[in-house]
C-alpha cells in the first residue's frame, strides 16, 4: 500500500483539518517572473533581485508637516534635540544621536509565539532622511525568498539605535533566528542600540489602560485612529493565502498595518520623550507622577523631585502620591527634617497604607536619627493600632511587619527605659 | 532470647525447614565474578586522574576501558552494563578528555526522567570539581530557571536534559544553541532499553531530527548509549540512531556469589488453583530477614502493595530495629530524600527498602544482601536489574522470587529454563509508524525546511512531504518544503503516546489542587477510562468518577479498594490489506493492515487474588476505530471440527492463554497488544485469533508476533498444560471458559496448529 494512501487512512488519527480546499497547481521552479506585477507596482511595491530570486519592497515618504494623531513627523526632530540639551540620564534618551541614527522597526510573522519555524514575511522601517520621513518594507513573496528578503534590508539598516515596540523580546531574538538559518548567504547582523518603547509605554499608562497594546497606546494615547485595520492575528493567514494564491489584495491591507505601526512608533518616541523631559503641557499629574517613579528608581533624584514637586500641592490622591514619594527621595538624601515633615503630613491624611508606612518610617527616623525615643515609641504604637484595625485581611506580608513593629516597639520602651 | 541468624544461616533454613523448602521451586546459584581490570589510559589529563584517584579509582574495569578506546577513536557505541558496574564511567571519561582536549567541545546527555539526569549531574559535577578542571554541566529541564537558561545555551559543555525537554525546547528553538550545535561532539543516551515501543519510536524520531539539526551545524556527533540487559541492544541503539555501532559487553565488574530463590507460595483453593498472596508469602519472608537485620530489597508492583508491605514490617520491627529502619521508596523521591536513605543504608542504620520498580531505573543506592520480588516484574529485563540491588561486590547475597497467580508469573516460575537460559526480551521500536514519523516530520519542517528528496533518517519523505502539502501544512517552493503555519507543531505531540486527540486525566482526590496526571489515547480509554473504572497511575488506585467523551477528560479521585475493573470490548475486526502470508494445512498466518471498530460494552469488578466477579455494570461510549497492524491466525475448518459453542470456548481460552504470554516475547506491557478471537474471521471466514498492536498504525509488535507465532504456541501450550487445575483456570485460560472440555480443546488449538505447520514443511522466522 502506498504511504499516501495509508496516510489518507489514517487522518483521523493524524489530526489535520476536516474541510479542505482543492489543490492548487504546483509552483514551477521560479524564474524570477513576479506575479501581478502591475498591481504592486500600482501599489509602488517593486522587485528587489538577488542572485536567481527576489523580494518586494515598498518605500514611501511623508513631510515633516505631516500629522500621525497629535504629533507631526517634525516634532520628532525636535524631541531628538530635546534629549540633546538635556541632562537627564534615562535608558530612551538620544542625547548624542542625531534623529538620523534612529530607525523605527516593526515585523510581521506567520506565528505568535518565538520559535524556528516562525517565519519573518515583512520587515519595515522608517527613519529621517533630509526633511522627509522614509518608510521601507521588505515583503517575502514565497518562504523561499529569505536570502533577498534580509539582503535587501542589511543593505536598507545603516543606523545606530532601533526602536521598536516589545521588539527586545519578540521581532530582534526572532530576526536573529532567521538571520541564523541564512548566515551562509547573506551579512553578518550589525549591533544595534535599541529602544524598546513598550516596556516605557507600560511605566507609563499601566494605570489607565487594561492592555498595553500598541493599538491601544495609539487610540488612547496618542489620538490616532485607523480605518479597515486589519487585525494582527489574522496576519499569518492572510500571507498563507497570499503565498497560495499571490494576489496581492489581501497582503495590501497587512502592509498598511505595518506602516502605520512603524508610522506610530514615531509618534510614540516623540510623546515618551516629552513625557519624561516633562515638556508636554498637557502631562496629567498622574502622568508626571509616574515619570518621577521612573526618573527615581533610574537613580535620576533632583530630576524626580523636581517632577514630584510640580504636583505636590493639594490634596489629591496624586498629590498626596508625591509627596510619599518625595519622601522617601528625601530620606535617600539623609534630608530627615523634611522627610520627617512630609510624613507626618500623610500619615495624617494618606491611604491605609500609605498612612502606616509613614508611621512606621516616622518611628525609624525619631529613633535612630533625631533621636526622639517619645516620639519614635508614639509612632511606632499609632502604626501598630492601624495595622489592628485594619487586620481584616491578614496578609502573610502584613504579619511579617506586625512582627517586625512589635519588636521596634518592645526596643523602643526598653531604650526609654534605660535614659 | 534466639542469637541473631546471618545470612547463611537463614539460607539453610529455607532449604531445610518444611515451611520454606516445599515451596521453592528452583535454587539457581550463580558463582562469584573476579573484577576484571586495565590501567588508567595514558591519555588521560593528569587532573581527571587525580580527580579520579580522589575517589578510589584508580584502574577501569575492562567494559570501561574499551568504552573509552571506541568513543576516543570516533566510534559510536552501546555498553550493556548489569546494575552497579560503574556504567556512567563509560561516557564520563571521554566526554571530560574530549572537552579537556577541546575546550570548544559540547555533549548532550539524555535521560528518561528528570531525577535521573539531576543524579547525574551531581556525580559529573563532583568530578569536575574534584578535577579543578573548567568545565560547565547543567541540567536543562522544565525547572531551569530563566536567568541560567542563556548560560546554559551559551557555555555548557555538557548539558543534561530528557527526550521531551529536546523535543519541544531545545530542538525547535536550535537558532539558540548554535554554540551547541556547532561543536556537539557527542550524544549520551543512558538507560537505552526504557525506549522502546510508543515512546522509543517518538525518540527516535526526536534524534532524527536532532542529527538533522547537527548536520546543518556541520556537526556529527557519536552516540554513547548504555543499557541493561535486553536481547538485542545493539539492533535498538542502532535503529534508535540510525548510526553504525559497537557493542561494549565485556563486563568488568565483579560481583559475589548470588543465590537465586524461586518461590511460589502453596496452593489454597485446588480447583480453582489459587494460590497463597505473593504479598503475604513475601511479608513472612522480609519479616524473617529483617529480624536478622539482614539488609533487604523488597519490590511489589503497585504502590499500594509497596504500603502494605511497608506497614508491616515496620510494625514488625518497631522495637527491634526503631521506626526508621525501613522505609519505602517510590517514584517521585526527590534527588535529597534518596541521598538520606542511601546515605541510612551505608551507615547501616537502614535495613529494609520497600520499593516500587521506580528503583529498576539507574539511580543507586547502594547495595543490599537480599532482594526479594513480590510477584515477576514483567520482564527478564527488568527481573535481572532488581535482582542487581542485591549482590555486594563480596560475600553472597540472595534473590528471592515469589510468584503471584497470575499465568505470566506461574509460567515463568515452571519455565526457569526460559528464564536462565533464553536471552531476555527485545526491545522493538518502529520509527516509521506513519502516526508518529508524521508528528515529527512537522516538527522537523518547522526546524528547517525540506529539500524535495531529503531523507528523514532513513525515511524517503516525498510522499510525506507532498500529502502535508496537500493539508496545507508546508507548502512547496521549488524543490523546497516550507512550515506554513502558525502554529508551534511540538506543543500539540507528546512522545510517551501515538494518538494525538488524547484523555487527559484529572486528579481531584484534592480539590484545591486539582491536577492531570496523565493522558491516554481514546481508544485505550474506553476500556480503562470509563466511570467507575480503577485507573492505576504510578502504582496508585484512582476511580473514575466522570469520563467527559466530548471534552476528553477524565476526573479521577485517589481509592484504596481490593480490585481491579475489567472492561469487555465487543470489536469487530476487518482485515484491510494483507502483507504477508504463510500456509499450511492446518491453516494460515497472516499479517497486514487492519480496522478495529470497539466498542465498550461492559465492566467487571474483579477482586485481587481471588480473581473473583465482585460486581459489574454498562459502559455508553460511541464506537471507536482503530486502524493498526495485525497478526491473525486461522485455522482450515477441518481442523477443528468442533459444534459452534465449544469452538467458541476453546478459542476464547486460547486468546486468554496466549494474551499473557505474548508481552513476555515481544517485550512490552500487556495493554500494548490485544488478542481477540473470532469463530468466522470476515475476510476468510475461518476460526481466527487476531493479534493487533494497540497504537495506530502500530508499533511492530504484531510483526514480530508473526516471526515467532509457532513459538509461542507452543510456550502457551507448555504453560496450559503445566498448570495444576482441572477445567481451566484465572492462572491459565480464564474463567469465561466454563466447560469441561475447555483446557483439553485449548490444549488442542495450541498443540494442533504447531503440528500443522510442522508437517506441511513451511519455513518459519524464529
Amino acid at each position: 500500500m502506498s504511504i499516501k494512501n495509508k496516510l489518507n487512512r489514517l487522518k483521523g488519527h493524524l489530526g489535520t483539518e476536516k474541510d479542505k480546499q482543492p489543490t492548487p497547481a504546483k509552483v514551477s521552479k521560479n524564474n524570477i517572473n513576479v506575479p501581478f506585477k502591475e498591481v504592486w507596482e500600482a501599489e509602488s511595491v517593486y522587485p528587489y533581485y538577488f542572485e536567481d530570486s527576489y523580494c518586494l519592497v515598498r518605500e514611501k515618504e511623508y513631510s515633516l508637516d505631516q500629522m500621525h494623531g497629535i504629533y507631526s513627523f517634525g516634532q520628532f526632530t525636535a524631541a531628538v534635540e530635546a534629549w540633546n540639551s538635556s541632562d537627564i540620564k534615562h535608558p530612551l534618551s538620544a542625547a548624542g544621536h542625531r534623529p538620523e541614527n534612529l530607525f523605527f522597526f516593526d515585523t510581521e510573522t506567520t506565528g505568535l509565539g518565538g520559535g524556528t519555524g516562525n517565519t519573518i514575511f515583512l520587515l519595515g522601517q522608517a527613519s529621517l532622511h533630509g526633511n522627509k520621513i522614509k518608510l521601507k518594507q521588505h515583503i517575502l513573496p514565497h518562504p523561499g525568498a529569505e536570502v533577498p528578503l534580509y539582503k535587501s534590508f542589511l543593505e536598507s539598516i545603516d543606523y545606530s539605535t532601533m526602536v521598536t515596540y516589545n521588539g527586545k523580546a519578540f521581532d530582534w531574538p526572532q530576526v536573529k533566528t532567521r538571520h541564523t538559518l541564512l548566515r551562509e548567504h547573506v551579512p553578518k547582523l550589525p549591533p544595534f542600540g535599541h529602544f524598546d518603547l513598550y516596556h516605557a509605554a507600560r511605566r507609563m499608562w499601566k494605570h489607565k489602560l487594561e492592555r498595553i497594546k500598541l493599538a491601544a497606546v495609539e487610540k488612547d494615547v496618542l489620538g490616532i485612529e485607523r480605518k479597515d485595520d486589519i487585525p494582527g492575528f489574522l496576519a499569518p493567514m492572510i500571507y498563507f493565502d497570499f503565498v497560495e494564491r499571490k494576489n496581492p489584495e489581501g497582503m495590501l491591507g497587512i502592509i498598511k498595518h505595518n506602516e502605520i505601526d512603524i508610522l506610530s512608533l514615531i509618534s510614540l518616541y516623540t510623546h515618551l520623550s516629552f513625557q519624561i523631559m516633562q515638556l508636554d503641557k498637557k502631562q496629567t499629574p498622574r502622568e508626571v507622577y509616574e515619570v518621577g517613579r521612573w526618573l527615581s528608581t533610574l537613580g535620576e533624584s533632583s530630576q524626580a523631585k523636581t517632577a514630584f514637586n510640580k504636583i505636590s500641592e493639594g490634596e489629591s490622591s496624586e498629590a498626596l502620591d508625591a509627596r510619599f514619594a518625595l519622601a522617601f527621595e528625601h530620606k535617600k538624601h539623609k534630608n530627615w527634617d523634611e522627610a520627617a515633615k512630609l510624613w507626618k503630613d500623610i500619615a495624617e491624611k494618606g491611604l491605609m497604607n500609605m498612612k502606616l508606612i509613614s508611621c512606621i518610617e516616622l518611628a525609624k527616623i525619631y529613633e535612630h536619627r533625631l533621636k526622639d525615643i517619645g516620639q519614635a515609641i508614639m509612632y511606632a504604637k499609632k502604626a501598630s493600632n492601624m495595622m489592628k484595625d485594619n487586620s481584616g485581611g491578614e496578609t502573610e506580608k502584613l504579619k511579617i511587619k506586625q512582627e517586625e513593629l512589635h519588636r521596634r516597639i518592645v526596643r523602643l520602651e526598653r531604650k526609654f527605659n534605660r535614659n | 532470647m534466639k542469637v541473631r541468624k546471618n545470612l547463611p544461616e537463614i539460607m539453610k533454613e529455607l532449604i531445610s525447614e518444611q515451611k520454606y523448602k516445599d515451596n521453592i521451586v528452583h535454587w539457581h546459584t550463580i558463582e562469584e565474578k573476579e573484577a576484571k581490570t586495565a590501567g588508567l589510559p595514558e591519555d588521560i589529563h593528569p587532573s581527571l586522574i587525580e580527580a579520579f584517584q580522589k575517589r578510589g579509582i584508580t584502574r577501569l574495569y575492562t567494559h570501561q576501558k574499551t568504552s573509552y578506546r571506541t568513543a576516543m577513536n570516533g566510534d559510536s557505541l552501546v555498553a550493556v552494563t548489569p546494575t552497579a558496574s560503574g556504567k556512567t564511567l563509560c561516557y564520563n571519561l571521554p566526554v571530560l578528555q574530549t572537552i579537556v582536549n577541546d575546550p570548544d567541545a559540547r555533549a548532550l546527555y539524555m535521560f528518561p526522567t528528570k531525577a535521573l539526569a539531576q543524579d547525574q549531574k551531581s556525580e559529573i559535577n563532583e568530578i569536575i570539581q574534584e578535577s579543578g578542571l573548567d568545565i560547565n554541566s547543567y541540567t536543562y529541564d522544565g525547572d531551569t530557571p530563566a536567568n541560567i537558561r542563556q548560560k546554559v545555551r551559551r557555555a555548557g559543555h555538557v548539558v543534561i536534559t530528557n527526550p521531551d525537554m529536546l523535543h519541544s525546547a531545545i530542538l525547535p528553538h536550535h537558532t539558540k544553541w548554535v554554540s551547541l550545535f556547532e561543536n556537539l561532539k557527542y550524544v549520551v543516551i543512558d538507560e537505552l532499553h526504557i525506549y522502546r515501543g510508543v515512546f522509543g519510536s517518538h525518540v527516535a524520531n526526536v534524534i532524527r531530527r536532532l542529527r538533522r539539526i547537527c548536520r546543518f551545524y556541520g556537526s556529527d556527533p557519536i552516540f554513547i548509549c548504555t543499557s541493561a540487559t535486553i536481547a538485542n541492544p545493539l539492533e535498538l541503539a542502532e535503529k534508535l540512531t540510525e548510526k553504525p555501532m559497537k557493542l561494549v559487553d565485556n563486563n568488568g565488574a565483579p560481583s559475589g556469589k548470588k543465590h537465586f530463590v524461586f518461590y511460589n507460595p502453596p496452593i489454597v483453593n485446588k480447583p480453582l488453583n489459587i494460590r497463597r498472596s505473593a504479598t503475604l508469602e513475601a511479608r513472612k519472608l522480609a519479616g524473617e530477614l529483617l529480624k536478622n537485620k539482614i539488609q533487604t530489597i523488597v519490590f511489589a508492583r503497585s504502590r499500594v502493595r509497596v504500603e502494605i508491605l511497608l506497614t508491616y514490617l515496620q510494625e514488625l520491627v518497631k522495637h527491634k530495629l526503631g521506626p526508621k529502619a525501613i522505609r519505602g521508596y517510590r517514584g517521585g523521591y526527590l534527588p535529597t530524600q534518596r541521598r538520606e536513605i542511601e546515605k541510612g543504608l551505608r551507615s547501616g542504620e537502614i535495613y529494609g527498602v520497600v520499593s516500587t520498580n521506580a528503583l529498576e531505573l539507574g539511580v543507586d543506592i547502594g547495595q543490599l544482601q537480599v532482594c526479594i520480588m513480590t510477584g515477576y516484574p514483567g520482564t527478564i529485563a527488568s527481573s535481572w536489574q532488581q535482582a542487581g540491588r542485591a549482590g555486594r561486590r563480596h560475600g553472597e547475597s540472595l534473590v528471592i522470587m515469589v510468584a503471584s497467580s497470575s499465568p505470566l508469573d506461574q509460567y515463568v516460575i515452571q519455565n526457569l529454563d526460559y528464564f536462565f537460559n533464553k536471552s531476555p526480551e527485545t526491545a522493538r521500536i518502529n520509527p516509521d509508524n506513519l502516526i508518529i514519523l508524521v508528528d515529527h516530520i512537522k516538527c522537523a519542517a518547522y526546524e528547517l525546511p525540506f529539500n524535495a528528496g531529503e531523507r528523514f533518517g532513513t525515511f524517503e519523505t516525498e510522499e510525506v512531504l507532498e500529502y502535508l502539502a496537500e493539508e496545507r501544512v508546508l507548502h512547496q517552493n521549488g524543490d523546497k518544503f516550507y512550515w506554513m503555519k502558525d502554529s508551534f507543531p511540538a506543543h500539540n505531540i507528546s512522545l510517551r503516546s501515538a494518538s494525538q486527540e488524547n484523555v487527559v486525566i484529572i486528579d481531584q482526590s484534592d480539590t484545591a489542587n486539582v491536577k492531570v496526571i496523565g493522558e491516554m489515547d481514546r481508544f485505550s480509554a474506553m476500556t480503562l477510562l470509563h466511570e467507575e473504572a480503577i485507573y492505576l497511575h504510578q502504582g496508585t488506585q484512582f476511580q473514575v468518577e466522570m469520563l467527559d467523551w466530548e471534552e476528553k477528560k477524565a476526573f479521577v479521585r485517589e481509592v484504596d479498594v481490593d480490585y481491579f475493573t475489567d472492561a469487555n470490548l465487543a470489536v469487530e475486526l476487518k482485515v484491510l490489506e494483507q502483507d504477508k502470508l504463510r500456509t499450511s494445512t492446518i491453516g494460515e498466518v497472516g499479517f497486514g493492515d487492519v480496522s478495529v471498530v470497539a466498542m465498550a460494552t461492559i465492566f467487571k469488578k474483579i477482586k485481587f487474588e481471588t480473581h473473583e466477579n465482585i460486581g459489574s455494570g454498562p459502559i455508553t461510549l460511541p464506537e471507536e476505530e482503530l486502524h493498526t497492524s495485525s497478526t491473525w491466525l486461522s485455522f482450515n475448518k477441518e481442523s477443528l471440527n468442533y459444534k459452534q459453542d465449544r469452538l467458541e470456548q476453546g478459542l476464547i481460552g486460547t486468546a486468554h492463554a496466549l494474551k499473557h504470554i505474548v508481552p513476555l516475547f515481544v517485550m512490552c506491557d500487556p495493554q500494548d497488544v490485544h488478542v481477540v478471537p473470532q469463530v468466522k474471521a470476515a475476510h476468510n471466514e475461518k476460526p481466527t485469533i487476531f493479534f493487533y498492536d494497540r497504537y495506530p498504525g502500530g508499533v511492530g509488535l504484531s510483526e514480530k508476533i508473526f516471526g515467532g507465532i509457532e513459538h509461542i504456541m507452543h510456550e502457551t501450550m507448555e504453560m496450559v498444560s503445566r498448570c495444576s487445575c482441572e477445567h481451566g483456570c484465572p492462572s491459565c485460560i480464564g474463567t469465561d471458559t466454563s466447560s469441561e472440555t475447555g483446557k483439553k480443546d485449548v490444549l488442542r488449538i495450541l498443540g494442533s496448529f504447531k503440528n500443522g505447520v510442522n508437517q506441511a514443511g513451511d519455513k518459519f522466522v524464529h
